[in-house]
């Protein structure tokens, strides 16, 4: 295997209030990462720090296989793009994408007609649009090739319909250098849709890291599971085993939960189910059919409480022997008739219920 | 059915307009009629206290009596000595009252608080009191004074100490002006700029001063103009060479209402001028300060 794009090696730092302990992030090229915590965890630290702003008390940090741990933030090779894009107010388009040039050989109308932006060359930025300040601030970053972009909260302050198509414009670009990147949010679905990889950190540490997807279908703990949006996290309780499915009590009902091969957790627990995971049908009958493999399936009896609609998803609360929240289109909702009071018959395949040791 | 989702338009389609970041800015709400009046009367009582007086000199001179009392060559010294010691206390205090200005803005320190406060302090002290406090230090067996002039250097019927006169009085401001615009400036366009392969000291030349640029220009105008019309510190520090409004002063004992008012009414048509030419120089130079505006 090539050595890895960009790497933090236990990094350690102490900072006024902040600190981090022992992060460790290796990128390979082209991969994208997205550091996840609440505010005041440290992830702007974090981005400061490989940004060089912060000098670790211990640890390393390596960007394109250079270590500059030791090294000025303008020797490091990075691009660092911020909320609002923190282009110079005082200069115009095309002198805040030549701001970095130096004596680099590079083209600047062709960096500019590259990214769309040459006819707004004389424009100040607070006279773009937030399409047109990301993608100057992203010629301006790229312009000096960097070994590693930094992304900091870059959609904060944009509002959802904005944000949606940023954040896929940034993909694609991403994508299309094949530069690593490392992308700091409070916004989980910045990361689903964005990141190869999350890093969820927590008062400075990191609590769990690795594929995106790994870590949205197992959180770690009850902390990740919240902080991921998962729907649904329910006390229960491990009551017996059945083959490679475990029995599992929530109040007096049961449910089958796959059950691993190891150490299966015994006593209290928490469960975790994604809204998305939750089958809706009207009626039993309608899906009997589907469970023709004899796999066991967790099927109840529950009414519509609300429906909340998100855009072109909807969620759908439900109450029965506990309440529940399902994800549906809001077709799939319209087209099953779910109107608040009435009746809906709830499936959970058992490999969809995450277990999660009680903290 | 489903009213709760057929309330919420589908807007995916909508097209992404793009939002010029002032708009954002909430905008000033229109106060009752009523407040704005009172508001108005009040405020121009204050205008009219303002104007009224300088009007009233200025046509109190006939150009012939002005062109009379410009041809006098004490007159013209004077006025060309205080405009000349404004400059070089404007100078001194830009020289050492912005880099202070960037410290109190960036640092955090304990008794913070305090150093501002020292800086403004001048403007609270009476300035015959500034003068007897500046005699302390640059008089003839000043601590700084004496070893001073035995090395050549001499504060007392110099402009050296017209000048330290004038910049105890009004560097407060260039200081408190200039803290203002550095704190404005938002410490992230900085790190960027240090990606973007700039040392920290081509970072504060190419993008902390120009943004702060506005405001440094204000106070240096608020400087100036407080020295050129510097009085009371000037007049114990130093009474020779005369500065304008010592002489100004002198006519009016020697001579009366009516000498005096000649000089003072070209004072302030000079002092104006250069107002005005400070102004323009400074707001012309750069439209754009602070970040996001």
């Amino acid at each position: 295997m090539s050595a890895p794009a960009a790497a933090l090696e236990d990094v350690s730092l102490e900072l006024g209030l902040f600190s981090l302990r022992n992060i460790g992030l290796t990128l390979d090229q082209g991969e994208i990462w997205a550091i996840l915590g609440p505010n005041g965890a440290g992830k702007s630290v974090t981005l400061e720090t490989i940004a060089g702003f912060h000098r670790p008390h211990t640890g390393r940090i390596f960007i394109a296989g250079r270590d500059v741990t030791k090294l000025a933030p303008e020797r490091r090779g990075v691009g660092l793009v911020f909320q609002n894009y923190g282009l110079f107010p005082h200069l115009t388009v095309a002198a805040n994408v030549a701001f970095g040039l130096g004596s680099r050989g590079m083209d600047l109308a062709e960096a500019l007609s590259r990214f769309g932006i040459a006819h707004l060359a004389e424009r100040r930025p607070q006279d773009l649009s937030p399409g047109e300040k990301q993608r100057t601030a992203l010629a301006r970053a790229l312009i000096r090739e960097p070994g590693l972009f930094l992304f900091d909260e870059p959609f904060a302050a944009l509002d959802a319909r904005t944000r949606d198509s940023l954040r896929e414009e940034l993909g694609a670009f991403l994508r299309e250098t094949g530069i690593p990147a490392i992308f700091v949010t409070h916004d989980h679905t910045d990361a689903t849709v964005l990141a190869d990889r999350v890093a969820i950190i927590k008062s400075g540490a990191i609590v769990q890291a690795g594929p995106v997807a790994d870590v949205f279908q197992a959180p770690a703990d009850s902390f990740v599971a919240d902080f991921l949006g998962i729907e649904n996290r329910l006390p229960a309780r491990v009551v017996g085993r059945s083959g490679p499915y475990l029995r599992v009590a929530i109040g007096e009902r049961l449910l089958q939960v796959q059950g691993g091969t190891t150490a299966a957790p015994a006593g209290d627990i928490f469960l975790c189910i994604r809204g998305e995971d939750i089958a809706l049908s009207r009626s039993e009958a309608a899906i009997s059919e589907a469970n023709a493999e004899g796999a066991p399936i967790n099927r109840l009896s529950m009414r519509v409480v609300r429906i909340i609609a998100l855009g072109a998803l909807c969620k759908v609360l439900l109450d029965g022997a506990f309440p529940l929240t399902a994800c549906l289109t809001r077709r799939a909702a319209r087209e099953l008739g779910l109107v608040p009071g009435a009746d809906a018959v709830v499936e959970i395949a058992p490999d969809s219920i995450h277990m999660l040791a009680v903290p | 059915m489903g009213e709760a989702m057929d309330a919420v338009k589908d807007d995916r389609e909508a097209t992404i307009r793009p939002q010029p970041e002032h708009s954002l800015r909430p905008h000033l709400a229109p106060p009752a009629a009523g407040v704005l009046l009172l508001s108005w009367f009040l405020g121009s009582l204050l205008l009219a206290f303002i104007v009224v007086p300088l009007l009233g000199l200025a046509i109190s001179q006939s150009g012939g009596s002005l062109l009379h009392v410009a041809a006098l060559p004490d007159v013209r010294q004077a006025i060309l000595l205080s405009i000349e010691a404004a400059l070089l206390a404007t100078a001194v205090a830009a020289l050492l009252g912005v880099p202070l200005a960037y410290a109190l803005a960036r640092a955090s320190f304990r008794g913070q608080g305090l150093v501002a406060a020292v800086v403004d302090m001048p403007l609270a002290v009476p300035h015959t009191v500034a003068g007897i406090a500046l005699l302390f230090v640059f008089g003839r067996n000043g601590v700084f004074g004496a070893p001073a002039a035995w090395l050549g250097l001499r504060f007392w019927g110099t402009v050296a100490g017209i000048v330290i006169a004038m910049l105890f009085v009004s560097a407060p401001y260039t200081v408190s002006a200039a803290r203002i615009g550095f704190e404005a400036v938002d410490p992230r366009l900085e790190k960027v700029a240090r990606t973007l392969g700039m040392g920290p000291w081509r970072v504060l030349w190419h993008v902390t001063l120009p943004l702060a640029w506005r405001s440094i220009a204000t106070g240096l105008t608020l400087t100036s103009a407080r020295a050129i019309s510097e009085f009371g510190a000037v007049v114990i520090l130093v009474y020779y060479p005369m500065t304008a409004p010592v002489k100004i002063y002198e006519l009016f004992l020697r001579f009366g209402m009516h000498e005096a008012a000649g000089m003072a009414t070209l004072l302030l048509a000079v002092s104006l001028v250069l107002l005005i030419l400070f102004r323009h120089f400074a707001h012309g130079q750069e439209r754009v300060s602070g970040y996001g505006r």
